[in-house]
């Protein structure tokens, strides 16, 4: 056996991703099909006049309900397809620094929230204001670990 | 060999050859950390921190330059 095919026989391994980063591919699609669920659900709500919070409640617990689900689920088949190890260095890395360039669009949504109700905007709007905020900021932190994990750090 | 992420070259493969065929998995136990962030360090994709270089160093029994050199960038 040679190094060339110690190489080439843990190519294919390498294509393998790390319980870590599976985790981050099963909440990414838990946020999008929850929450991204609940926010297009809650659009054609605003755009049909509903301007009071309650009616968005229920919408708003099945979509939480949605994301713990698809978690839960997607972690159980996880676990049992891959080694659930603890995360390591690399994993701290990647969470670090994709929070540290996503966390701003949480900021901007949180600014944009204190400016809408200076200019009394209703409460339903800068409600969705700070939703929206959220969904991009965990989104986007998502997608920026699964690039790291593909193309390095 | 693909290293061009960091201006860390290393030498792991070859050493893990030398020390019976280690596997990433087998190294990745001993060092602390997962096989995926093994093959990263040696892809040149990661840079580990100075501990974990010296473990995977201690692991092979040599010093930390004959695993890991720094390669500064011309120009």
């Amino acid at each position: 056996m040679s190094i060339t095919s110690v190489t080439s026989s843990e190519l294919g391994d390498s294509m393998n991703t790390s319980f870590e980063e599976k985790s981050v591919w099963i909440q990414l699609i838990s946020l999008v099909v929850g929450l991204g669920g609940y926010l297009v659900v809650a659009g054609f709500m605003l755009s049909n006049g509903v301007s009071l919070l309650p009616p968005f409640v229920p919408v708003f617990a099945l979509a939480i309900v949605l994301i713990v689900a698809v978690n839960v689920a997607g972690h159980v088949v996880a676990s049992i397809f891959s080694r659930p190890d603890e995360a390591d260095e690399r994993d701290r890395l990647i969470d670090w620094r994709a929070e540290s360039r996503s966390s701003w669009i949480l900021a901007v949504g949180v600014i944009g929230a204190i400016i809408a109700l200076i200019l009394s905007v209703g409460g339903v709007w800068v409600a969705h204001l700070l939703l929206i905020s959220l969904f991009g900021s965990e989104v986007a932190k998502n997608v920026l670990q699964i690039v790291y994990y593909s193309r390095g750090i | 060999m693909a290293q061009s992420g960091t201006s860390i070259r290393n030498q792991i493969r070859t050493l893990r050859f030398h020390h019976g065929e280690m596997t990433q998995q087998q190294l990745a136990d001993q060092v602390g950390v997962t096989r995926q962030t093994v093959n990263a360090i040696e892809g040149g994709k990661y840079s580990p921190s100075l501990e974990v270089a010296f473990r995977i160093a201690h692991v092979f029994g040599k010093p930390l330059e004959e695993v890991f050199q720094f390669v500064a960038a011309s120009g």
